[in-house]
């Protein structure tokens, strides 16, 4: 096992991974930018070394810097959390060239994966159903078009090499194609500099289901039961629950052999997860593999009781998966809310600022907190606007919901806005209840319905 | 002022830490100046900013232009009456950087199925030097591609005739120019790209011979050096002296084409160029 790792992330999952490094008697070394001197997990790491300023290029996303301040201190291993340079293949080769174990799978296929078309083709491969659409690139409307026409209105333009929501556009109909394209194209070139798009056929009231691998050096590979990501506002995911209730055991078990049936296949090893959309009638349909830990892993944590950032150390130091698929089971339910500081009354803008005052309502069974912020810390208006992962776990999903709600009333922050209401308001909702919602639900009916109410208010 | 905090260690460690990070690991474009990690270089080895291509091995050449490569005359090497000791040291080590024997790689390659007779001159074949040997390899490729009918594309890069085979080297100008004409007349098409750098008996021979002349961008295209020129003439010359882009301007190059689209090019032109039955065909 390692001695030293350097942790290059910041926030909760810096929090996180010092925590795992210390259970585990590794030392940690942390990274931080001038903008987060006075942050939690610069205090709890055993070394900390400043390595610019708090624009994440001149800091959290500067290679030279982390590798220099890892080789400085003697780190064996580098853990990239997620974001930043979690999922970028030249930081892991760059890792690999100087001796660092980068923890995660290899550079190869972070950037297998990290290309939308490539990852698609090598699952379609991999035995792993995939949603119909375009075979490589496309990079012309009248390409667009004849593949829209052959797989079927409605279609999803994306960009090839994005993510995050950039260059994404829905066409329902074929006169309404060329202007989407043309604005998506535009979108992914200013996003990601490559103009390369790739179209696929359109799930309507689809859930985003995802299943987390873990592998060894060995060939053992362990899936995790799925997460329910289905909450999601523009793209990004707002609360996640773990299992879908609508998956039985027998599909849970199929999607699971497939996936580690691929990742066996491909050579991957560490942790990655699968995104898939599940249609009305549950047929899944590959969307992409995230080749890092996730926000939500607390989740997987919580109904299989496996401590994933111990095992990504595990099998980095190129020690054997010390569980099997037998204690991955699900136990129980656990549901993960995200705090943000933002403003939904204002379009979900980011609200920097400094807490004044926050109250943790932890300290009952089953309630679980990450969080990289105490009292008089600072929401920086450089990085993402995440406060706190609430977590709930216990044996059934109404009393996991009822518990989420005392937490969500119970907990108080002042200082910045946050999404602390939005969240009560949507576990309160009947779709949410019965788990039925798909990832329109916050756009289509939760806000829809809220625009409408504002209307009505002005007449 | 910001605190670091963290236990400097031992001279002794520190120089055992800091030796797990290569040497090479950053490298400068000579022509953008800006700084990169080597890697990013690619397959290709050119600048992740501005496109320069570096110097690269003739067998990478190989792998990067053709869709397959067949090598010829691979065990002609320096005749054995060279006996000097340091250039006897000069060649094995280029045989080892290069894996090849000569500072010309020869053979059949193919683009988009078209067979091509084609010469790369190696940079680190002790600078590319036109040895007696190379020459020799050079022109029965010239000969081969005169009998079967096949169009000849050779990279140059070369620091010129090899001083240590003395007068030997300097033949070798008129052997290969004497095989490009006999190709010429023979009706083949003969394309060039210059390399950086291609200098001396070379540019003086077949690499100024082609019916289509390309370069490289920013490769250096001479006869003589700088410095000879500055000492004989004794006057400074211009900044861009001897660089394709100037070269290009006064009509000794064709066209300059960047190292990434260069396989399409030839693909294009060797295309074009093809007889009429061999298209039917």
């Amino acid at each position: 096992m390692f001695k030293k790792v350097l942790v290059a992330n910041r926030g909760e999952i810096a929090v996180q991974i010092i925590r795992a490094l210390h259970d585990m008697d590794i030392e940690a070394v942390a990274v931080y930018s001038s903008a987060d001197k006075d942050s939690l997990f610069v205090h709890l790491a055993d070394e900390a070394i400043c390595i610019g300023g708090p624009q994440p290029s001149d800091s959290y996303l500067n290679m030279t810097q982390i590798v220099s301040a890892a080789t400085l201190t003697g780190c064996e291993a580098i853990h990239p959390g997620y974001g930043f340079l979690s999922e970028n293949a030249e930081f892991a080769e760059l890792c690999e060239s100087c001796h660092i174990k980068f923890i995660g799978p290899s550079h190869q296929l972070i950037s297998l994966m990290g290309d939308k078309a490539n990852a698609r083709e090598a699952m379609k491969s991999a035995g792993v159903p995939v949603i119909p659409g375009s075979e490589g690139d496309v990079t012309s409307i009248d390409q667009a078009e004849k593949i829209a026409e052959k797989i079927g209105f409605p279609v999803l333009l994306k960009s090839a090499a994005g993510g995050g929501g950039k260059g994404i556009r829905e066409v329902d109909r074929p006169d309404q194609l060329r202007d989407a394209f043309e604005q998506a194209q535009r979108e992914a070139k200013a996003s990601f500099n490559d103009d390369s798009m790739y179209v696929e056929k359109l799930i309507r009231n689809a859930k985003h289901v995802e299943m987390q691998v873990i592998a060894d050096d060995f060939g053992n590979v362990v899936y995790l039961p799925e997460r329910d990501c289905s909450l999601q506002r523009n793209h990004q995911k707002v609360i996640e629950e773990s299992p879908c209730v609508l998956i039985s055991p027998a599909e849970r078990k199929e999607l699971g052999e497939i996936v580690a049936h691929a990742t066996l296949k491909l050579g991957y090893t560490n942790t990655g997860t699968y995104e898939f959309l599940m249609d009305e009638t549950h047929h899944f349909y590959f969307m992409e593999m995230n080749t890092r830990l996730q926000v939500e892993h607390t989740i997987t944590e919580e109904v299989t009781g496996i401590e994933l950032v111990k095992g990504q150390l595990e099998v980095a130091s190129g020690e054997k998966l010390s569980f099997s698929q037998a204690d991955a089971a699900v136990k129980g339910h656990a549901l993960e809310c995200r705090l943000n500081a933002e403003d939904p009354e204002n379009n979900f803008a980011p609200q920097p600022g400094k807490i004044n005052h926050l109250f943790f309502p932890d300290g009952s069974l089953g309630v679980r907190i990450d969080s990289g912020v105490t009292n008089g810390s600072f929401i920086s208006p450089f990085y993402d606007s995440m406060i706190a992962k609430l977590i709930v776990h216990l044996n059934d999903r109404d009393a996991v919901i009822a518990k989420m709600r005392r937490v969500l009333g119970e907990l108080e922050i002042t200082g910045v806005t946050t999404n602390q209401a939005f969240l009560y308001e949507l576990i309160s909702t009947d779709r949410f209840k019965k788990g039925t919602y798909s990832t329109s639900f916050i756009e289509n009916d939760v806000l829809a319905n809220r625009r409408g109410l504002d209307v009505a208010k002005s007449v | 002022m910001l605190q670091s905090r963290f236990k400097m260690p031992s001279r002794e460690e520190l120089k055992k830490r800091m030796d797990n990070i290569p040497d090479n690991i950053m490298k400068e474009c000579p022509v953008c100046h800006a700084t990169f990690f080597s890697m990013r270089a690619g397959k290709q080895r050119t600048c992740p900013n501005c496109g320069f291509g570096f110097r690269i091995t003739a067998k990478r050449r190989a792998k990067i232009t053709f869709d397959s490569f067949n090598e010829i005359d691979s065990d002609i090497t320096v005749p054995k009456q060279y006996t000097d000791e340091k250039y006897m040291a000069k060649v094995a080590k280029a045989k080892k950087v290069t894996g090849i024997k000569e500072s010309v790689l020869t053979g059949i390659g193919t683009l988009d199925k078209m067979q091509v007779a084609a010469g790369i001159m190696d940079p680190f074949f002790v600078m590319g030097s036109l040895g007696s040997a190379t020459g020799e390899k050079i022109t029965r490729l010239f000969e081969k591609a005169t009998d079967e009918n096949l169009p000849v594309v050779m990279f140059t890069a070369s620091g010129g005739a090899r001083m240590q085979e003395g007068i030997h080297s300097l033949m070798q100008m008129a052997k290969v120019s004497q095989a490009v004409e006999a190709h010429n007349k023979a009706g083949l098409l003969y394309i060039v790209v210059l390399c950086d750098p291609t200098t001396g008996g070379v540019t003086a021979s077949f690499a100024m011979q082609g019916d289509i002349i390309l370069a490289e961008s920013h490769a250096l295209v001479g006869f003589a050096g700088r410095r000879v020129i500055e000492q004989t003439i004794m006057k400074q010359p211009p900044k861009d002296f001897q660089k394709a882009e100037t070269v290009l301007q006064h009509g000794f190059i064709d066209a300059i084409v960047p190292r990434s689209d260069l396989k399409q090019v030839l693909t294009k032109l060797l295309a074009l160029h093809q007889k009429k039955e061999d298209a039917n065909g």
